[in-house]
């Protein structure tokens, strides 16, 4: 008996239905049993929970070392966010634009990175900065994060310099800017939304990233590096406690950035 | 037309002193020679267009002329100074690109306004010549603060030329800012191009690869081919007076009869037969020729009726083009050799639909031009 197109379409809905469902759950299920077992009054993890108590956050937030790392996290990664978008900027221009001898080989080299298992790469700057003499600190960690993360900021502003025509460059020079002209009224604007995509990228990733952390930031944690510390000894509930704040944090930082994204849209002529 | 219009005549043929001039130009890219042996003087007031074929290094010769690209060998002057490495932005020119270039960050009357702001003009200045400009190119005053990439084709194509306009340029190169509009929109933006000239001026130097384009617009034009400019002349010229066979097939649609000098005689290559030819053009000896027959000279003889040339044949294909009618004329023989000539006649002297279409097609040797190559 053959089906009748509606009742296919009906069940394509339905199965495209429980898809979506499964992948939301299976991706955001996780990190609401962390958010919940931040909530555990109990010391030890466990489900079900039996008492809920928000003294765990307190604690979190009043931690003393906890402000340190977290404060470690933030700089390492702004001072990330600043060194990559400004070497990603131009590198993406180098990357997308110009024409260069050895542009080819530029090319296949920025990208590799990016493909380096991150533990390899950790323990090899670690070896790295042994054998030069380097005591690793969080400004270790810095130059870490850099190498991989410049490549992927710097594809992804690459993305945006391909997406705009070469000639409006011309023509703002041939209308009498100087190259700084050039590069103020028509290139920075034009790759502003690259740029702020790259920023994002380069400030989450470094955020979150811990492997390079673990080999190069030394004696400084940072907040990955706690987590993984405290699940392996000594676990208290701040661990998802800290794990959920930063998660938070990570959210409200994409939301916030997208919103300034559609208010610079918005703000175009009509 | 010229003689009608006195006062234009003497306009053209006043002597204009050259405010741009190129002798020698030549660009290399790698071992191949883009442009080569350009000489041209070009006439403070003009509008000179540039046309050839895709690659005939015509976009090339402009990006030397707007500063984008430097000539590997011989000079540019502008009013007599060499400007072969000065830069676009300390140039006196500018250049209405093909994309037209225009700045989708900014609204019309900021792109307009662009060269001004370089400059350092306050936005009050900046917003009254932006409207100023916006009213010569026949743009609305509400247009100022639109979003430009919200702006139609037509539009588009009137901000770029503001914006160029903005920038006080003494030569405005325009590298075919029309192509990708439509047929009737691209008409009505020659003719308003044509009188901005007019009334602003300027020195334009146009590029294109339509030469009907070029015929609408042109003081003058300059047939590109393979890197050099083959031919320069008013539009007349180069339709009536083509150096070569490449210059006159560019310019619209020709018959073309090989001949060869036997004696004191041509005899036909392609086709059989003697012809009577006009004399080559600068006058050389040729035991070779190429007589070119445009096909509104080409005329039906009737019984008795006779012209210098004629070749008998059968009309096999006619189209339409609206106030004309185009024949397509088989003639010779399959063993002599066989050759499609086109006919194009007006309308009211169109072949009757009885008539027969075995024909005798004829030209007179003033009405051909006789070419070495």
């Amino acid at each position: 008996m053959a089906t009748s197109p509606a009742l296919a379409r009906k069940r394509t809905n339905a199965l495209i239905w429980v898809w979506t469902v499964f992948v939301l759950v299976a991706v955001y299920l996780p990190i609401l049993c962390g958010a919940l077992a931040s909530f555990n009054k109990s010391r030890y993890f466990g489900f079900p929970i039996k008492v809920y108590a928000t003294e765990w956050w307190q604690k979190t937030l009043d931690s003393i070392e906890i402000g340190m790392l977290v404060r470690n996290s933030i700089a390492i990664a702004l001072l990330v966010t600043v060194i990559s978008v400004v070497i990603a900027t131009f590198g993406a221009l180098a990357f997308a634009r110009y024409d260069w001898k050895g542009r080819r080989l530029y090319q296949k080299l920025i990208i590799l990175p990016i493909f380096f298992p991150q533990p390899v790469l950790g323990l090899a700057l670690l070896l790295g900065f042994n054998a030069v003499g380097i005591q690793t600190s969080w400004l270790t960690a810095v130059f870490a994060h850099l190498v991989w993360i410049v490549p992927v900021v710097t594809l992804v502003i690459a993305i945006q310099v391909y997406g705009f025509d070469a000639s409006l460059e011309e023509a703002a020079y041939d209308l009498g800017c100087t190259r700084t002209q050039v590069f103020r009224e028509v290139t920075l604007p034009l790759l502003w939304p690259g740029i702020w995509s790259g920023m994002l990228f380069a400030f989450l990733l470094s955020w979150s990233n811990f492997p390079l952390s673990l080999y190069t930031a030394g004696a400084d944690s940072t907040i990955p590096k706690w987590l993984y510390a405290k699940m392996v000894a000594g676990y208290t509930p701040m661990v998802p406690a800290l794990g959920t704040m930063a998660t938070l944090g990570a959210a409200t930082l994409l939301l916030g950035g997208g919103l300034v994204m559609l208010l610079l849209r918005r703000r175009q002529p009509a | 037309m010229l003689q009608t219009l006195p006062a234009a005549s003497t306009a053209v043929e006043a002597p204009r002193l050259p405010i741009l001039q190129l002798v020698g130009v030549r660009k290399m890219f790698g071992g191949f020679a883009a442009v080569e042996g350009i000489d041209l003087d070009v006439r403070e007031g003009e509008f000179l267009t540039i046309v050839g074929p895709s690659g005939s290094g015509k976009t090339t010769l402009l990006r030397m002329l707007a500063g984008m690209d430097t000539p590997s060998e011989g000079n540019i002057t502008l009013r007599g100074e060499l400007i072969n490495d000065v830069p676009p932005n300390k140039r006196p020119t500018c250049l209405v690109f093909q994309s037209l270039a225009l700045f989708p960050h900014k609204s019309v009357g900021e792109n307009i306004a662009f060269a001004l702001k370089v400059k350092g003009a306050d936005a009050a200045t900046r917003k009254k010549r932006a409207l100023e400009l916006m009213r010569i190119v026949r743009l609305p005053d509400n247009y100022h603060d639109k979003n430009v990439m919200k702006c139609s084709g037509g539009e588009r194509q009137r901000v770029a030329l503001a914006r160029a306009f903005a920038y006080d340029p003494e030569v405005l190169f325009f590298d075919e800012p029309l192509s990708a509009l439509d047929y009737k929109l691209k008409k009505a933006l020659e003719k308003e191009l044509k009188d901005l000239h007019r009334e602003t001026g300027k020195t334009f130097i146009y590029i294109t690869h339509s030469l009907e384009e070029a015929m609408v617009m042109s003081d003058r034009i300059g047939v590109m081919r393979a890197g050099r400019l083959v031919q320069v002349g008013t539009p007349e010229e180069i339709y009536g007076a083509p150096v070569d066979r490449f210059v006159s097939e560019f310019v619209g649609e020709v018959n073309t009869l090989k001949m060869k000098r036997v004696g004191q005689q041509w005899q036909g290559v392609d086709v059989p037969g003697t012809f009577t030819l006009g004399s080559p053009q600068n006058g050389a000896v040729l035991d070779e020729a190429f007589v070119v027959i445009r096909p509104e000279y080409m005329r039906f003889l009737a019984a008795g009726e006779r012209a210098d040339n004629q070749l008998k044949g059968t009309v096999y294909n006619e189209y339409s083009l609206g106030s004309r009618i185009q024949y397509q004329v088989r003639v010779g023989s399959k063993d002599a050799g066989e050759k499609v000539m086109l006919v194009e006649l007006s309308r009211a002297r169109a072949l009757p639909p009885g008539a027969s279409r075995e024909v005798t097609i004829g030209w007179d040797a003033a009405d051909a031009f006789t070419l070495g190559s």
